[in-house]
């Protein structure tokens, strides 16, 4: 059994007022992930990767944001579960999260070790504040943190010791599923690349399942065993990391590794995709992608292409899948 | 922290020397003679000229009169005041007691009330509450603190006559202790009252302010995704992030309470420097206002240094770095 | 990554949008009816004013009347044609005040943001310093000693308060000049003076004129205060004097000082809403509220 389960979500987010605008952030995305599978979802900004991941962790605005569709987490339907025994029971214990801003996830007026004992025990009341204390420093150790973090100020700690002790609390009721929501984006690339190494390790010491969110194909590419690609709030492409950079099927995917310079290699003209991302608050038809799309046919603007189902077979949602579009861009 | 309160002191010291130099220059750059200033005689006796010529130095070079100024300062010496008779630092000392009380308590009154009421409101921004109270905090502030005295005197004092007008206190029945004590508390209302109500909207507006800052830090993303209960979130953390500008507030306003005090003291006869201070512009009686001025400014620039300090010891962010 | 489409800018389109979304404002909506009224009030005060505002007459504490719309004063004086001719007084020292402060305040920020060095520090320093002066004590000393005409007290106001305006250029300075416009003026060759004037200034200026409003309403109040302990201007109309005159017969006469006092109220509540509604209008992010 997978470990999440998504399917045909939809976030919609509408604004108060006289004349609410809606916009629509996640449209019918599912997706599937099993244990063990590192999964990272790619997209520009605007792509609601980061909006599905708070979606999942149901901590989209209740007033503003409507979630449709169903999520199911080890067999559990996240989406029907009551708040109480979400906080309770699935989110930090089971699935848990890595935000991005590192230097403010903690309260700069107050001692980290103190309040990652506060986290702790949120969930595990009973336990004597020695063992805390003794639980959270070997937190530390874990993500490679001296003991001395614990008496330390947010402040006296660099981005990406900040960061590891993000993770180091995220991981500390061994959580199943572990969302990084562009976790790594803050900090500088060897950082990153050290963040990235000390993540997979625990990955497989911890049997930790890992989504992480990002706008940086190259960080997928690096530790990721599958990926997820979104546009404009659709998936349009998923599968193995390899297969996917090796022959990507969408234009979109393709237009995403082409703006990236290869190290080695042929020298090859770095383009962009021209265009941007189309108007949310509006209904689209056809494929989301068409009016950026090098090769859109009438087909394309007319009719929503299928979705992306892996057990289909089809791993991209394009009219023209597998159909060999790759020879233009190369 | 080290660097940080040397820092403070440092401009501190600056702003106090400042204030001397300006007290200094000030009667000698005004129109007329310094020594009319001085006696408060438009024709003073040869004699008494030639007497304040040789103490102050006057036909002394300019850095020489400042090194006599600055002696006689620092043995205590205001100079005399011309209305009282009296050296300056006798009057000043006998009426800083009042002003003290008068200040003291509403500042904090004010700090209390208007902080209260900040936080309250932030927990519901856009409500009802938080849009009322917004208007009042400045229709408050619009209000000049003098007539705001005078009309809560008018109302309270003359027309409901549960106040007295004016006064510390009721001199005809001479209490003593705790009669005393309350007698003063009685009078003490009023003036008291005027102030804090147009303080207290500045530490509504910085409690606001800042209360709905700290909610949008990340880290009570991070609180709320781990589970933790909105109540924890906002009284252990956010309440202790964001009560950092109320402390530099109180500081500020420290500044300027002395002079809404001192105002509002004129009006209600509070007898502190604030009705001292208003006797000496009527009689122009520049010793005691210079001595006034220059005592506080020191006062308020030592409170500024403790507030400093406290700062510095609440913001680990300065006290370990 | 993505080009957009260029949108052509006039200047007219820009400052229509400007007004459109000013309008939006409730704050400015209101404060600025107000501020009209408050003009037009001031600028046709002999006309309106039913009475001459310096006459004495016997009919001296008389409540408001037909004749009289806010009574008369304890010299038989009007009191309503004494408050209208009081706002030309308070509007005038108030804005000259405020503008005066503000010009001072945005050269002197802006010089020190953009060219750093040795007069930043000394401008950050001196801000220090006035944040520690009780100004109001410094302003009456100076009137006390150097005379309380009109010009004597716009001048102290001016020159006492522009060190806010300071900082708030200053720190528009400090970051404007990592723009990439103004790092491209700069090599290409543009006098640092002119790129001053041309792009620092009238790009950071917005948060001076939201502050410059609230300092009218700070110098009126002052202004008002000054008057009421006799040091103001004893040759022109002014609401602090109308209020101090007033004191003498609160009880018998409390129009005289409540209507002065809540002129001030209104004139200075009304500034504050436009600053305020300023505030909001260049800083949408502040708005918490609809």
């Amino acid at each position: 059994m997978p470990i999440l389960e998504v399917r045909n979500v939809n976030v919609t987010f509408s604004t108060a007022g006289a004349n609410p605008k809606r916009v629509a952030a996640v449209r019918g995305v599912s997706l599937m992930v099993d244990e063990q599978d590192s999964v990272g979802i790619v997209g520009e900004s605007g792509s609601g990767k980061s909006t599905l991941a708070l979606a999942i962790l149901r901590m989209l605005p209740r007033r503003t944001a409507q979630v449709e569709g169903e999520i199911r987490f080890d067999g559990i339907d996240l989406l029907a579960l009551p708040e109480e025994r979400m906080a309770a029971e699935i989110r930090w214990k089971r699935l848990s999260v890595v935000f991005q801003k590192s230097m403010n996830s903690l309260s700069p007026v107050h001692k980290i070790g103190a309040q990652m004992g506060d986290i702790y025990r949120i969930h595990e009341p009973t336990v004597s504040r020695a063992d805390v204390k003794r639980r959270m420093i070997e937190l530390l150790e874990m993500v490679n943190l001296p003991a001395r973090v614990y008496n330390q100020y947010p402040h006296e700690l660099s981005g990406g010791m900040m960061q590891r002790v993000s993770i180091a609390m995220s991981l500390m009721h061994h959580p199943r599923l572990l969302i990084m929501d562009e976790a790594t984006t803050a900090l500088d690339v060897i950082t990153q690349g050290q963040i990235l190494d000390e993540i997979m390790e625990l990955e497989r010491t911890l049997r930790t399942t890992r989504i992480m969110i990002t706008h940086d194909m190259s960080v997928v590419a690096y530790s990721c065993k599958k990926v997820a690609v979104m546009y404009a709030g659709c998936l349009v492409e998923f599968g193995d990391v390899r297969t996917v950079l090796a022959d990507p099927q969408h234009p979109y995917t393709r237009g995403l590794l082409a703006t990236i310079p290869s190290l080695t290699g042929e020298k090859k003209l770095v383009r962009g995709i021209p265009g941007s991302i189309p108007d949310l608050g509006q209904p689209i038809r056809g494929c989301v992608f068409a009016p950026r799309c090098a090769h859109a046919r009438d087909i394309c603007r007319e009719q929503a292409p299928p979705a992306v189902d892996p057990s289909a077979g089809r791993t991209a949602a394009c009219h023209f899948a597998g159909a060999g579009g790759g020879e233009h861009d190369r | 922290m080290g660097r940080y309160i040397r820092k403070r002191l440092a401009t501190a010291v600056l702003t106090v020397f400042l204030s001397i130099i300006l007290n200094f220059l000030l009667i000698r750059l005004a129109p007329g003679d310094p020594i009319s200033y001085i006696t408060g005689q438009d024709f003073p006796s040869p004699q008494l000229r030639a007497e304040l010529t040789e103490k102050y130095g006057f036909d002394r070079p300019l850095i020489v009169q400042f090194g006599v100024y600055l002696r006689s300062l620092l043995a205590g010496d205001l100079g005399q005041s011309i209305a009282g008779n009296r050296p300056v630092t006798d009057i000043i000392s006998e009426r800083i007691g009042p002003t003290l009380l008068l200040a003291l308590t509403s500042a904090v009154a004010a700090l209390l009330v208007g902080t209260s009421l900040g936080v309250y409101s932030a927990r519901r921004p856009g409500s009802k509450f938080d849009t009322a109270m917004n208007g009042v905090s400045y229709v408050f502030d619009s209000m000049p603190p003098f007539w705001l005295g005078m009309m809560l005197s008018l109302i309270f004092a003359s027309w409901f006559k549960l106040l007295p007008t004016s006064g510390m206190v009721d001199l005809r029945a001479g209490y003593t202790g705790f009669a005393h004590v309350l007698d003063v508390l009685r009078h003490l209302i009023l003036p008291a009252a005027t102030v804090v109500l147009v303080t207290f909207p500045y530490f509504f507006r910085v409690a606001r302010t800042s209360v709905i800052q700290a909610m949008s830090d990340d880290y009570v993303v991070t609180f709320r995704a781990a589970g933790m209960k909105e109540n924890r979130i906002f009284y252990k953390y956010v309440f202790r992030n964001a009560m950092l500008p109320t402390i530099t507030a109180f500081g500020l306003t420290l500044a300027y309470v002395v002079a809404g005090v001192a105002i509002v003291e004129i009006v209600f006869s509070w007898p502190g420097t604030g009705s001292l201070m208003m006797n000496a512009i009527m009689q122009r009686d520049y010793p005691l206002l210079m001595g006034l001025y220059l005592v506080i400014s020191i006062s308020v620039a030592i409170t500024m240094i403790v507030l400093d300090l406290v700062y510095a010891l609440a913001d680990p962010r300065i006290r370990y770095h | 990554m993505e080009a957009t489409a260029k949108i052509k800018r006039t200047p007219a389109r820009g400052l229509r949008k400007l007004l459109r979304d000013a309008l939006a404002v409730g704050q400015l909506r209101v404060g600025v009816a107000f501020l009209i009224l408050l003009i037009l009030v001031a600028v046709f005060a002999p006309l309106i004013a039913t009475h001459d505002p310096f006459a004495l007459d016997n009919d001296m504490l008389l409540p408001p009347s037909a004749e009289h719309w806010l009574g008369t004063d304890g010299l038989g004086r009007d009191v309503f044609s004494m408050v209208v001719h009081g706002a030309r007084t308070s509007l005038v020292i108030g804005v000259v005040a405020a503008v005066i402060a503000g010009i001072i305040g945005t050269l002197l920020g802006g010089i020190a943001g953009f060219y750093r060095g040795g007069l930043d520090r000394f401008l950050t320093e001196t801000n220090n310093m006035f944040l520690m002066i009780p100004t109001f004590f410094l302003v009456l000393l100076i009137v006390a000693f150097f005379g309380s005409s009109i010009v004597n007290v716009i001048l102290v106001l001016g020159l006492t308060g522009w060190v806010g305006n300071a900082l708030l250029m200053r720190s528009q300075a400090v970051s404007l000049r990592e723009r990439t416009f103004v790092k491209s003026a700069i090599a290409v060759g543009e006098s640092r003076a002119r790129i001053l004037l041309k792009h620092i200034i009238p790009n950071g200026i917005y948060p001076i004129i939201a502050n410059t409003t609230m300092n009218i309403s700070a110098a009126i109040l002052m202004e008002s205060s000054l008057s009421f302990l006799g040091l103001g201007d004893p040759n022109i109309v002014s609401w602090g004097q109308i209020i101090s005159h007033g004191r003498s017969y609160l009880t018998s006469g409390w129009w005289i000082s409540a209507s002065a006092g809540l002129a001030i109220v209104i004139t200075v509540f009304t500034f504050y809403l436009i600053g305020d509604g300023l505030n909001r209008l260049f800083n949408p992010k502040l708005q918490t509220t609809r």
